[in-house]
């Protein structure tokens, strides 16, 4: 028996950037690990604390109200650079609306002012009129989607779908770089714009989106995705024990049979 | 004579006769189809109020403190109040078109306007309030108005626009609403809690002000009661809690769900008792004592009249089924679900039953479940059953916190969930029932079905 593995978690700003039941994603991962035997500690990373590229696995960034996103910007600048090389060795980052925007080149507001992001992900944001506030249902984009497939732990090898449900709710339009991956194909909803049908955004193991709702609980392919691919850079290849996901997959798809039926 | 506002108050009445023949509810359909006729029948109405009007808003508690202020006013003077919860324009409407004669003479002398937060810059326009009563601004139904911070910008435009002989009733205890006085030269009333500790037992924490609202530093709280609302001063500049006006101290919750206070009003200080659960409630007390100070009513006669209100139907209920008790609280966003789950986390072997439903009126956004503190009735809960349209993201909620779940006592059918519950339970049990807004009609249909076999138990 191989020793126990632990799983080092950031949670990034959790004071000011939590509200829309972005604590559901870090019980979703605390739970699935600890119902398998893996550790799991959680840090919580705030306004002028520092940050070091090798301490964690996983980051968590969420979602906040304009103004407090404002605070969370400026500091996140001073952070950047310890935050790129977190990605590229390898560590996970999931972010999720305000995070997700932060951590893009810029957000244009409605009256043109220029809030800077971080640049990590190729991409910009900018204000709209157009509330953006619904189910969203998504199709995940082809590449990550065998690689889903291949590391969720099933004991009947089946794996319902590989979509994400969750809920959005902005009014920024994300526009993606040409070299940028969408983590997905808007199937319902509006996504990153509105307009193209992506929603969301890939750059090496740092996924950024606009699903709320809790997206890992009900979405437990993901939650398991991003747990492996955060194990695999300390652990190597890792499989996973399968879980009873019943009820996470009745909520899948309770949730997405609403979003399928409301127009 | 104005023949406008005429056909319109015509209009609304025959509507509101046809209505009640076929005891439909709908009751802001008369308002709005007057409204049609004359768009400017609330303000021409509310022009010729003898006393003016009260408006009632905030995320949490409009309707409960808008009907403890009825009562208190109407211990004095003629009062009407868009009681039926239709708390928009066309409600308001409804209300006064039913209150008044076809030709639009009043039938009272004071009205009280329970406003939806949104709606608040709105009403303010079209009610010419006397008095407007700000509760406190919590996350709420995010799908439906927005961010705190945006909501609280547009009151602060709008409270700018009142004459000066308005007065202002403020929550101090909430940083978010004792910032708006600021937004107002005029008369201000602060009412809240003066212990530095409730007994009741902690949440997490779930706070939508951390910073200054004038200076952006870091707010020090020695006293935090409930979310963001508690004794606070910021880090740097001079902003902090202001002296409340009204105060409740001793606060003692009672397992009957009944609660006492010490009410201090203009000097006077009294113990009021009174079937009103949890500290959310000591706010709603607070409030409408606040209002009956601002118009001279008797202290004593406000807190018997207090001490004999009953909630609005369902919002906290407490009934008998067939000899089981069940206790029903109106859950909607999480400041106010976790001040339920305190509320009740006080007893032990509870059996729940949670339904939530995602409808529009509910939030469309079930994200908020996972906001509230569910844990901490983990140990205390001995059954739990879910229902309502969006069951499984509630048992799965309840799966994280730690709940032991059985696939049988989730239900699909909110009828048949309380009925089958119900029989699983002894007599000796007390079922605690907690839906969201649209789920709380389905209870109550479930309520009236069984008919004469419901008692009001608290009378018993």
């Amino acid at each position: 028996m191989a020793k126990t593995m632990t799983l080092n978690i950031c949670h990034l700003y959790p004071d000011l950037m939590d509200t829309y039941g972005d604590k559901g994603n870090i019980a979703a991962i605390q739970k699935r690990c600890r119902w398998r035997g893996i550790d799991v500690n959680v840090t919580n990373i705030t306004v002028g604390q520092l940050l070091s590229a090798f301490d964690f696995d996983l980051y968590f960034f969420g979602g906040g109200q304009d103004k407090t996103q404002t605070i969370v910007g400026r500091d996140l600048l001073k952070k950047e650079q310890i935050l790129k090389k977190a990605i590229d060795n390898r560590a996970v980052l999931l972010s999720i609306c305000g995070g997700y925007q932060l951590l893009q080149k810029y957000f244009k507001t409605k009256t043109g002012e220029i809030i800077k992001g971080i640049g990590l992900f190729d991409a910009y944001t900018v204000g709209s009129d157009d509330r953006m506030i619904q189910n969203l249902l998504i199709e995940i984009n082809s590449e990550l989607e065998q690689d889903i497939k291949d590391n969720y732990p099933t004991t009947d090898d089946r794996l319902p779908t590989t979509d994400l449900i969750g809920f959005e709710n902005h009014s920024g339009k994300t526009y993606l770089g040409k070299n940028l991956k969408p983590l997905g194909k808007v199937i319902k909803g509006s996504g990153n714009n509105g307009e193209d049908k992506t929603e969301g955004a890939v750059y090496k193991n740092a996924f950024g989106c606009y699903l709320h709702g809790s997206l890992l609980p009900k979405n437990p392919h993901f939650a398991d995705y991003l747990i492996t691919k955060a194990l695999e850079r300390r652990y190597g290849k890792v499989k996973l024990i399968p879980l009873n996901d019943e009820i996470e997959w009745l909520a899948h798809k309770q949730a997405t049979q609403r979003t399928r039926s409301t127009s | 004579m104005d023949l406008k506002l005429f056909l319109a108050i015509l209009a609304g009445k025959s509507l509101a006769f046809v209505i009640r023949l076929f005891s439909g509810g709908a009751t802001a359909a008369p308002g709005l189809i007057a409204l049609k006729i004359d768009p400017d029948l609330v303000r021409k109405l509310n022009r010729k109020i003898k006393l003016g009007s009260v408006i009632v808003s905030g995320t949490n508690g409009k309707t409960t403190t808008a009907r403890l202020t009825y009562d208190v006013l109407s211990i004095k003077y003629k009062v009407i109040h868009n009681r039926q919860g239709s708390n928009l324009l066309r409600g308001i409407a409804s209300t006064l078109i039913s209150n008044s004669s076809i030709f639009g003479k009043l039938k009272f002398d004071l009205a009280i306007w329970e406003v939806d937060e949104a709606t608040l810059p709105e009403s303010i326009k079209n009610v010419y309030p006397q008095t407007i009563v700000l509760l406190n601004l919590f996350r709420d139904q995010l799908d439906r108005y927005g961010e705190v911070d945006s909501t609280r910008t547009r009151w602060q435009k709008a409270l700018k626009t009142l004459p000066k002989n308005t007065t202002l009733i403020l929550n101090c205890d909430d940083p978010g609403i004792s910032i708006l006085e600021k937004s107002f030269a005029g008369k201000k009333i602060f009412f809240g809690v003066s212990d530095n500790q409730v007994k009741l037992p902690a949440v997490a924490i779930v706070a939508d002000v951390k910073h200054c609202l004038v200076c952006s530093a870091g707010l020090i709280f020695t006293a935090q009661l409930s979310a963001h609302l508690g004794h606070y001063r910021c880090s740097k500049c001079n902003f902090k809690r202001p002296t409340p006006d009204i105060s409740a101290t001793n606060l003692m919750f009672k397992p009957d769900f009944s609660t006492s206070i010490s009410l201090s009003s203009s000097g006077l200080t009294s113990t009021v008792n009174y079937s009103l659960p949890g500290l959310y409630n000591v706010y709603n007390v607070l409030a409408a004592t606040a209002v009956s100070s601002r118009y001279n009513i008797d202290f004593l006669k406000v807190k018997n009249k207090i001490g004999e209100f009953s909630a609005a139907f369902g919002r906290f209920q407490k009934t008998k089924i067939k000899s089981r008790k069940l206790v029903t609280f109106l859950i909607k966003n999480p400041a106010g679900a976790n001040e339920v789950i305190r509320t009740i986390s006080k007893l032990s072997k509870i059996n729940l039953l949670v339904i939530l439903n995602d409808k529009i009126p509910d939030g469309r956004d079930v994200s908020w479940v996972w906001d509230t503190d569910w844990e901490i009735l983990k140990d205390k809960v001995d059954n739990v059953f879910i229902s309502g349209i969006r069951r499984f993201d509630m048992a799965l909620r309840l799966k994280y916190a730690g709940f032991k779940l059985s696939k049988n006592n989730i239900y699909k059918e909110v009828n048949y969930s309380i009925v089958n519950t119900l029989q699983k339970l002894s007599t000796k049990d007390t079922l605690i029932v907690l839906p969201t807004y649209t789920a709380l009609l389905d209870v109550q249909k479930t309520l009236n079905r069984a008919g004469e076999k419901v008692s009001k138990w608290q009378k018993q």
